[in-house]
């Protein structure tokens, strides 16, 4: 098992975001979490890459535990997985490549190692050729493909993705959707946080249904058809 | 980690071409800090210097017993002469040695026979010798003399000589206490600044999996070239402004200063080290209260 849960509650001043979530995700699974707005999806993110550290319950990922883990440690989880954002958080200053390469230089990787990586990924993503590029310059749904080559650039197990379409139209979700399956069917585990109905049930994947800080369904591909 | 280097040096260098008029300011204050501090050092090594220097360079008091006969007295003016070394012997009577300290006092404030009552003060003998650097050893030979209650040289002025360097060493540590503080301060907001505009990155680089130090350094790094950068430029205003000094000094005889390379490079590596000093301070502060890691 990739990711576990058991019995995770986050209880913050104001109220519980998540009550008594259990969940188990599989290497090389895709999982949508879906739910109302407040639901705690972005709660249940957080929490697998130790932004956040649950109140009660413990999590595993790849067998070690979040909750007992050093500090020294939570980089090593961290280099595991690649994150994708709604709002991308791209490096206004820094070009396409220079955004990717980001991503290993703050590893440690070396500069050759940069350079042979950084233009696979951009091809992986289609954006051969935009290389020198600043993000101001591209679409919504290319900047979105520069945020997922970034999250690939060190080969992470897992990648979370917390409504990493929520910022563009029907299209280009649907272009960052196939780009996502794409990289599931090649091995990479992913989690996706989404509000889009029509989105999860075109891509007849996993659904995790959290409704006030619980578990309300969780459907097997090709089950979730509302 | 050479690669790492490069890359810590690199954005260090990026975050103060970014901010350049507040990294100028900084650096600026620091060159004023550490110039300070170079000057007052100087200043006390050479006052040190001179001090050991006047103490064998002045003339000899040797002070009489009150109840010399003039004849007595005459039989120790020979035996001083007699001395290798001694260039000339002055008699200072003790009336005269009452008129300077009545001088010294201001003639107006105090009538000093009055006060006293009368004059406390002993004959004297005023020696001055060939070779100043003699004068330790005629003073020891002076002291042998039947009749000479005390010896004495120099002291006055290296006595001023030390209140004076003290006191040069006060005023120039509350300088540099102030100025280093406001250093620091500097230093420490322009961390600060630095941390904000980079605020993005860093939370990238948390969540993508860099160390906590991996974060800082690039910080620590634009600190210490801060505090680098300004004691490297207050030694070379120091440096250029002493060897100037020394040049116009040397011509003038038995004007002795500190010209010691090895001791004025120990001083300069110090300063660059104290420069580094207030960087890492001011960038620890800012670290501490403003990234959050
Ligand atoms: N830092 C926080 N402090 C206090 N309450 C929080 C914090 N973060 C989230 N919450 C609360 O926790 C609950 C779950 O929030 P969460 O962001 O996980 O929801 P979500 O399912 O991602 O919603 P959305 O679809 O709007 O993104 C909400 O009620 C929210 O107000
Ligand atoms: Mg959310």
């Amino acid at each position: 098992m990739l990711v576990q849960f058991y019995n995770v509650s986050k209880i913050y001043p104001k109220g519980k975001a998540l009550d008594d979530i259990s969940l188990k995700i599989d290497r090389g699974e895709f999982v949508f979490l879906m739910g109302p707005s407040g639901a705690g999806k972005s709660t249940i993110i957080k929490m697998m890459f130790r932004e956040e550290e649950p109140t009660r319950g413990q999590i595993f990922i790849a067998d070690r535990s979040l909750v007992r883990m050093k500090r020294n440690d939570v980089p090593k989880v961290r280099r595991n997985m690649g994150i994708v954002f709604q709002d991308f958080k791209l490096l206004e200053r820094k070009t396409v490549y220079e955004n990717v390469a980001f991503a290993m230089e703050v590893v440690g990787a070396s500069q050759r190692n940069i350079k042979a990586r950084v233009p696979e990924v951009l091809s992986m993503v289609g954006l051969r050729g935009k290389d020198n590029s600043f993000p101001g310059e591209l679409s919504g749904g290319e900047q979105q493909r520069v945020g997922i080559a970034r999250a690939l650039a060190n080969q992470p197990l897992l990648l979370i993705a917390d409504e990493p379409t929520g910022n563009l139209d029907i299209d280009n979700s649907m272009e960052i959707l196939n780009l996502l399956i794409d990289i599931n069917r090649k091995g990479t585990t992913i989690i996706m946080a989404t509000h889009d109905r029509e989105l999860v049930k075109a891509a007849q994947k996993r659904v995790v249904l959290l409704e006030k800080g619980k578990v309300a369904a969780d459907y097997a591909p090709g089950e979730y058809v509302i | 980690m050479m690669k790492n280097l490069v890359y810590f040096f690199r954005e260090a260098l990026k975050s103060m071409a970014r901010n350049h008029l507040l990294s100028f300011a900084t650096i600026s204050t620091v060159a004023i800090c550490i110039l300070i501090l170079g000057m007052a050092i100087l200043a006390t090594l050479n006052a040190s210097h001179l001090i050991t220097r006047l103490e064998s360079d002045l003339e000899i008091m040797s002070y009489l017993h009150k109840d010399l006969s003039p004849a007595q007295t005459v039989k120790v003016e020979q035996e001083l002469k007699a001395i290798a070394g001694v260039d000339s012997v002055r008699f200072v009577s003790r009336d005269e040695a009452l008129r300077y300290l009545q001088e010294s006092y201001g003639e107006d404030r105090y009538d000093l026979e009055k006060t006293l009552g009368n004059n406390p003060l002993p004959d004297a003998y005023e020696i001055k010798a060939v070779d100043p650097h003699e004068v330790p050893l005629i003073a020891q030979q002076i002291e042998q003399i039947v009749g000479v209650e005390r010896v004495s040289y120099g002291k006055e002025l290296v006595n001023n000589l030390f209140l004076a360097t003290k006191w040069v060493r006060v005023l120039s540590l509350i300088f540099i206490v102030l100025l280093s503080l406001g250093a620091i301060f500097l230093i420490a907001t322009t961390i600060r600044l630095a941390i904000f505009s980079r605020r993005k990155e860093v939370y990238l680089m948390k969540l993508i999996g860099s160390t906590d130090w991996f974060v800082r350094w690039p910080f620590f790094i634009e600190g210490i070239l801060l505090g680098t950068a300004g004691a490297l430029i207050a030694i070379l205003l120091l440096a250029v402004g002493y060897d100037t000094l020394i040049g116009s000094i040397q011509s003038v005889p038995f004007m002795p200063v500190v010209s010691n390379r090895t001791m004025l490079l120990e001083v300069y590596s110090g300063l660059v080290l104290i420069g580094a000093t207030l960087g890492v301070l001011g960038t620890y502060i800012s670290l501490n209260r403003f990234l959050d890691i």
